[in-house]
């Protein structure tokens, strides 16, 4: 089969998505099933067959999502109504489009380890109780109560954060 | 114009502090928040307004906490119930919004009210949670019944406002999905911008139309 030149393929965009919270664990697959469910949940599938989206790749906290050019305002509303991904609460947060993936490269910020120099200890205390840090960025931390139960994940800043 | 959520629920209600939202708000590109049962302050940019919010109570209840609400600079809002009850909440001075019309009866919220919310100044909010979170029929009601009152407010022109309902960070929605959002409602971008205004719009004063020099 002759390949289609250039001139006659589908037009695409490529849209970068950042995933909070910070260190999501990103199935490809799942993400695509997740994307797919709330655009023909939302428009339908005579939009979501327009819209031809498809999870492209994972660099740490950012995806790229791509879909026909002209179809990203749909995929946007479509991405902003998704809440969960793999049965934990998820936020996909749109950065930018563009014609290239190369071009949204730039635009990705290298993630934060928790063991970063700013961090503060590994334990902290929160609201009187126990906690253990699952990610710090700059002001923002993200603590997990100790214990078997109640441990959703807290967001918070420094500040909240009681002295030891 | 000041871009106001009009509702978070900041921990214990929820699981992200005051100030995270406040701070993950700003950099969304919001310039303040209606945080419910917590004390009115600033963090950095965004001002945060204490947010007193009246639910599954009779009119007789309504009034205690209207009057009991002593700080001038919270927000009241009261949650929807059957036609009688909105006229009446939308009557009374000190509410400042009407929530959860889209969850109240289909007539609860008619052209009576809509002319009384708009005499009185008197918001009625749209709960972007629903449309975000729901699926299926829940949320083509939602979007059914706020498309309703949006031919109401452009008839009547009483204010809108704009809420996430966000109890974490991960809820909160950035202006411009805000916006996209809000398309599927039939608003477009002028009046997206007066629902962001909305709560200034019912907190501040009328100004009064005769000036005596």
């Amino acid at each position: 089969m002759t390949v289609r030149p250039p001139t006659l393929r589908d037009k695409r965009r490529y849209v970068l998505v950042r995933v909070d919270p910070p260190g999501t664990q990103i199935d490809l697959k799942e993400l695509y099933y997740t994307v797919s469910d709330a655009i023909t949940s939302l428009w339908g599938d005579a939009v979501a067959a327009v819209i031809v989206q498809a999870v492209i790749c994972a660099e740490g906290d950012y995806v790229v999502v791509r879909c026909r050019r002209g179809s990203e305002r749909e995929l946007a509303i479509a991405l902003s109504t998704i809440t969960m991904f793999c049965d934990s609460p998820v936020a996909l947060r749109i950065i930018a489009a563009s014609g290239t993936i190369d071009s949204l490269r730039d635009r990705m910020k290298p993630s934060v380890k928790a063991s970063d120099e700013t961090a503060p200890a590994e334990e902290c205390r929160f609201g009187g109780k126990e906690c253990f840090v699952a990610h710090c960025d700059g002001q923002k931390v993200d603590v997990i109560e100790k214990g078997f139960k109640n441990t959703h994940r807290l967001f918070l800043i420094k500040e909240d954060l009681e002295e030891p | 114009m000041k871009i106001t959520d009009a509702a978070v629920c900041p921990y214990p209600n929820g699981d992200s502090s005051v100030r995270r939202l406040a701070l993950e708000a700003e950099a969304l590109g919001f310039d303040s928040l209606v945080a419910i049962d917590t004390p009115s302050a600033r963090y950095g940019e965004v001002e945060v307004r204490n947010g007193l919010f009246i639910r599954n109570a009779g009119m007789k209840d309504v009034i205690a906490q209207v009057k009991r609400a002593k700080d001038p600079t919270t927000v009241i809002s009261v949650k929807a119930g059957d036609a009688g009850f909105n006229r009446g909440v939308v009557g009374l001075r000190g509410v400042h919004i009407l929530r959860g019309v889209h969850a109240a009866d289909r007539n609860a919220f008619d052209h009576v009210t809509a002319k009384m919310a708009a005499d009185n100044r008197v918001a009625v909010d749209i709960d972007l949670s629903v449309i975000i979170a729901g699926r299926g029929i829940a949320r083509q009601r939602a979007i059914q019944r706020y498309r309703d009152v949006l031919v109401l407010e452009r008839r009547f022109e009483f204010p809108l406002t704009m809420s996430t309902y966000a109890r974490s960070v991960l809820e909160l929605r950035a202006v411009r999905e805000v916006s996209g959002l809000c398309t599927l409602l039939g608003m477009d971008i002028p009046d997206v911008e007066r629902a962001f205004a909305g709560v200034d719009r019912v907190t501040t004063p009328p100004k009064p139309s005769v000036r005596v020099i």
